[in-house]
């Protein structure tokens, strides 16, 4: 198990300094809330505004 | 003693450290930290350390909201469910005044309606079986049990697949957030999101006593709940949001979707302005993604300070199976109910949002269902 967290660890953090740094870059960090309409934590669109 | 071989080092008399792993940890967010702060971002930074901050917490702790409602339902002890019920109360005491007062800051809001009590629910039976919730599932992954490794991957799983259904699951209906702060404005809206936990706590306590069990919070479900709950004023502040688990795995499992090939674009959820943008930039942007690593690795730093990290062989295949399933159905779940135990349960009703308490009860109802199903993967009831 030892070997398959090293792995998940080095692979996981590879991939995010990697997603990272080819993405383009957006400034503060934000939660689908900061939207305009949301209505939910994932930015789900509130009822009544349909 | 320490140690940084691959393999397990050995406990002897006293604590064995974990340098390798302790390391690896600690590097990591090291790493993470170092990329939003050339991005000029310190507010990334602190949510990086406050999800830290929670993993070495609810690790030390050893808090868990899945095994603490097991507890209540099957032997109607309450000690865990009123030392969740203080995480809340702490929380609700900076979130509700201040979502209410401040203009950079929200609560956490959802509509009412047939997804919130699916998905919630659903979640619930997917706890039990997984054995871990939202957090549960980051901090018990992180702290080097393989077992929720698969729980965490079948999650992230489960939530694409619930962000496909959640907007024909709306169409279905509902009405909007009820936000006691909306009524009673921020002051009168704290007094009755307190009275609300009072109330809970004291219903809670009452159905322990009628059964003869204790309702007493243990001394680490009080301190830990008091931690936990300044850590979420902490994530909030950082944040401007209460804190959330589950949106960071919808993030994540659509990413690797898209490196798989398969275009989310299309889809009705990730053309909304919040999951477009999330689907589009780096996952540093997203401040769920951000809490979670922390937590992550603030887990295995704190269980790897302590003793030899993932020593332990891995579990029965039907255990893998549970968890498999369980985090395939807690991925769908929170995707429907809008959240976990923190977004939906601690943020909502912290927030003074009535879907909070909805959410606690479909769910506690859910894990009913699911303690039953646990033997037929060789778990126990209890």
């Amino acid at each position: 198990m030892r070997k398959v967290y090293v792995a998940v660890v080095l692979l996981g953090t590879l991939a995010i300094v990697g997603q990272h740094l080819m993405s383009p870059s957006i400034g503060r960090a934000v939660s689908p809330e900061d939207f305009a309409g949301a209505c939910a934590p994932c930015g789900a669109p509130c009822p009544s505004k349909k | 003693m320490t140690s940084t071989t691959l393999a397990a080092p050995q406990a002897r008399a006293g604590l064995v450290a974990d340098r390798l792993f302790f390391g690896l940890a600690v590097f990591a967010t090291a790493v993470l930290v170092a990329l939003v702060l050339l991005d000029g971002q310190p507010l990334s930074a602190a949510l990086i350390l406050g999800g830290f901050g929670l993993g070495v917490a609810f690790l030390k702790a050893e808090f868990s909201y899945t095994a603490s409602w097991r507890r209540f339902l099957t032997r109607g002890e309450a000690g865990g469910l009123i030392g969740g019920l203080i995480v809340v109360a702490v929380a609700a005491l900076a979130v509700v005044p201040v979502a209410a007062l401040l203009p950079n800051y929200g609560g956490a809001i959802a509509p009412l309606g047939p997804s919130l009590v699916i998905g919630a629910f659903v979640f619930g039976i997917g706890m039990q079986l997984a054995n871990g919730c939202g957090s549960g599932t980051l901090y018990t992954a992180g702290g080097g049990s393989g077992r929720m490794l698969i729980a965490l991957a079948f999650f992230m799983a489960g939530s694409v697949f619930g962000s496909l259904s959640l907007p024909s699951f709306l169409a279905l209906g509902g009405i909007d957030p009820v936000l006691a702060s909306d009524y009673l404005g921020p002051w009168g809206g704290l007094a009755l999101t307190l009275a609300s936990i009072a109330l809970a706590a004291a219903l809670i306590a009452t159905i322990a006593r009628k059964r003869g069990a204790s309702f007493r919070p243990s001394r680490n479900y009080v301190v830990g709940g008091i931690a936990i709950g300044l850590l979420c004023i902490f994530v909030f502040a950082a944040g401007g949001h209460p804190w959330s688990v589950t949106f960071g795995y919808t993030v994540w499992g659509a990413k690797i979707a898209s490196a798989l090939g398969f275009d989310l674009t299309q889809a009705a959820f990730w053309q909304w302005p919040g999951p477009k943008q999330a689907l589009a930039s780096s996952v540093l942007s997203d401040t769920s993604s951000l809490t979670d690593f922390g937590m992550i690795f603030g887990a295995m730093a704190a269980a790897a300070a302590a003793k030899p990290f993932a020593a332990g062989a891995w579990p029965p295949a039907k255990s893998l199976l549970a968890a498999a399933v369980g985090g395939l159905l807690m991925g769908w779940g929170a995707r429907l109910g809008f959240g976990c135990n923190i977004g939906a349960f601690v943020g909502g009703v912290a927030s003074g949002s009535l879907h909070g308490w909805v959410w606690f009860g479909l769910a506690l109802a859910g894990s009913l269902v699911g303690i039953r199903l646990r033997p037929l993967f060789g778990l126990s009831r209890e």
